[in-house]
């Protein structure tokens, strides 16, 4: 919780805090490039030989990388939500329709298919909506874990007796489905979701890292990929390494705590 | 042809279950009609077909189970002719329910008032504010203490009585004409079932409303009703006034029913019914009351027996009827 407060928070603030604006290469010009870290209270962790300041680029990248990784899911949310409880409602050929196209998603090879639409998109990407693109991927990939999370929840609630109640007294299917058997089900969904944040930032990271991000566009992903190519400088791969290491840490801390809290048979 | 006073009938019911082990024939040609203002006693035992009976006379029997075919008439609409838009109006509005068990019948996510106006809601546009003066007097009407408090409880606050009273409350809120209550009282203590069968009673002279009720528990049905339907595996045994049913039942399984009823005034030996209800996927042919009924003959076994009407107001469905009552067979005590 503490974790994912501080990266929500560098992620809103971090770019008034970052002592240089996001992929300035100020050493470039001022001769301090490829700076070890803790030597310079200028970079104190140090800069890229391409005079990147690290620290400043972490800053700046916090927020690009939470806008993918929420942004991400709350687009798998929408699908996987909306997929997936009519897969669990529904009953006959059109629940059987649905729960088809989940498992077709669920086998795809998403990377795969996200770098391929990288690669087909790259004119977007060099307009700078490279980082948008890349969020719009990753969620219309991601439901299918929600879907079939929010399936086998649906077909528990759906055979409960208010939801017959419901119906006696006039209640539409939809009024039943999203007013009643939904609600009744949000604890797993929330769980689910800030486990999926985590593994979008990840994604992220290691689609940046192959080169098929938005080189114009701080994350710590191209951070990582940038210092990849000098073996020598471990400071660029280690400070932006940690970085992605402790949110997707702190995401799924979280989302476990959330499993515990709203479960109430583990409350005792 | 439909009499003027008849406010819901169903003719040739049939609903079947299409499970992976067969076709299961919950209900299989169940006609009655009830009068408006009445009180009607749905009897059998587990398994006769008497929740189905209700959840098709709402139109809101669930996959796998389907209504084959029949009429059910709402003052002389044929409700599973109607669009479900159509159909939803009746629903809660013309014709409440209230549910077995109260613990399961209402939404653990919203407080009591919100599931009182809800219904209102659904079916009215009203104001808030007025929804909320008809929630808070469904439940003084239910008889619930402090009803203004009550209505900001979750349901999980309140014990098993009042939930139940919340469950009427939430049936009455559209103001039908026809209660049916599924086993209103088998989830709750012996005290509050006495409680919550006072209230039904109450509610149905202050409203003039027609009631089912669905029970096995003939003791609550002596008490509570003036007609009674006996259902035996999906097929109705017998129709009767409730006097008349108890008086002089004449059907072997209506008075096998009795038999195993203890009574305070009738020093006697309680006769179980031998046998189970039968396997509804392959149902006995002819009567399916035969391979349990004591009186069954060849007849009984070929051949499906009539729900004949009798003696002017009653019907039975069986093959042997007048022999039985003549010869004072069924006699009870």
């Amino acid at each position: 919780m503490v974790i994912v407060s501080f990266f929500v928070f560098l992620a809103i603030f971090g770019p008034s805090i970052a002592p240089y604006p996001p992929r300035d290469p100020v050493c470039f010009y001022l001769g301090c490039t490829a700076l070890p870290p803790f030597q310079s209270l200028a970079h104190p962790l140090g800069t890229e030989p391409a005079g990147y300041d690290i620290y400043s680029e972490i800053l700046q990248s916090a927020r690009n990388d939470l806008y993918v990784g929420l942004g991400a899911t709350l687009i798998s949310l929408g699908i996987g939500v909306a997929v997936g409880a009519l897969a669990g409602y529904r009953k006959g050929i059109s629940a059987a329709l649905f729960l088809g196209v989940t498992q077709i998603f669920f086998v795809l090879p998403a990377l795969v298919i996200i770098l391929l639409f990288a690669r087909i998109f790259v004119t977007l990407v060099a307009k700078g909506l490279g980082l948008t693109m890349i969020m719009l991927i990753l969620g219309a990939f991601g439901w299918p874990g929600i879907a079939f999370v929010v399936r086998g929840e649906v077909i528990r609630i759906r055979e409960l007796e208010f939801v017959q109640a419901e119906r006696a007294i006039g209640a539409g299917n939809q009024r039943i489905l999203f007013r009643h058997i939904v609600p009744n089900i949000l604890s797993p969904i929330i769980v689910y979701a800030t486990l999926t944040i985590a593994a979008n930032i990840l994604t992220e990271v290691v689609i940046s890292f192959l080169g098929f991000g938005d080189p114009n566009t701080a994350t710590w992903g191209l951070l990582i990929q940038e210092g990849f190519v000098y073996p020598n400088y471990w400071w660029i791969d280690v400070f932006p390494g940690l970085a992605v290491i402790f949110s997707v840490l702190g995401f799924n801390i979280l989302g476990d705590g959330l499993s515990d809290a709203l479960n109430p048979r583990l409350r005792e | 042809m439909v009499m003027a006073n008849e406010i819901i009938s169903v003719k040739d019911l049939v609903t079947y279950f299409f499970t992976e082990a067969g076709v299961v024939k919950a209900v299989d040609g169940v006609s009655f009609a009830i009068d408006e203002g009445e009180s009607v006693g749905l009897v059998g035992e587990s398994g006769s077909g008497k929740t189905v009976t209700a959840l098709t006379m709402m139109g809101i029997v669930q996959r796998p189970g389907k209504i084959v075919s029949g009429e059910i008439f709402y003052r002389g609409q044929n409700i599973l002719k109607m669009s479900e838009d159509e159909a939803r109006k009746i629903r809660g509005k013309k014709i409440g329910m209230v549910f077995q068990d109260p613990n399961s019948s209402l939404d653990p996510l919203y407080t009591v008032g919100n599931q009182l106006t809800e219904v209102v809601r659904v079916h009215s546009k009203i104001s808030k504010k007025e929804a909320y003066q008809k929630a808070l007097s469904l439940l003084e009407l239910v008889k619930i203490s402090e009803p203004e408090a009550r209505l900001r409880a979750y349901p999980f606050e309140l014990s098993g009585g009042m939930k139940q009273r919340v469950a009427t409350a939430r049936a009455l809120a559209g103001e039908p004409e026809v209660l049916i209550a599924d086993e209103p009282t088998t989830n709750l203590d012996v005290t509050i079932q006495a409680q919550v069968l006072e209230l039904l009673k109450d509610l149905r002279k202050e409203l003039g409303m027609t009631l089912i009720l669905i029970t096995h528990d003939m003791g609550i049905i002596a008490e509570m009703t003036t007609k009674i339907v006996v259902l035996y595996a999906g097929r109705v045994a017998e129709i009767a006034s409730t006097k008349d049913l108890y008086r002089t039942p004449r059907h072997p399984y209506t008075a096998a029913l009795l038999r195993a009823v203890p009574r305070v005034d009738v020093r006697k030996q309680l006769v179980p019914i031998a046998g189970n209800i039968p396997n509804l996927i392959n149902p006995p042919t002819g009567c399916r009351y035969h391979p349990r009924c004591p009186y069954s003959t060849q007849d009984c076994v070929d051949q499906i027996p009539p729900l004949e009407t009798i003696e002017g107001n009653r019907q039975v469905s069986c093959h042997h009827w007048k022999d039985l009552a003549d010869k004072k067979e069924l006699v009870i005590a």
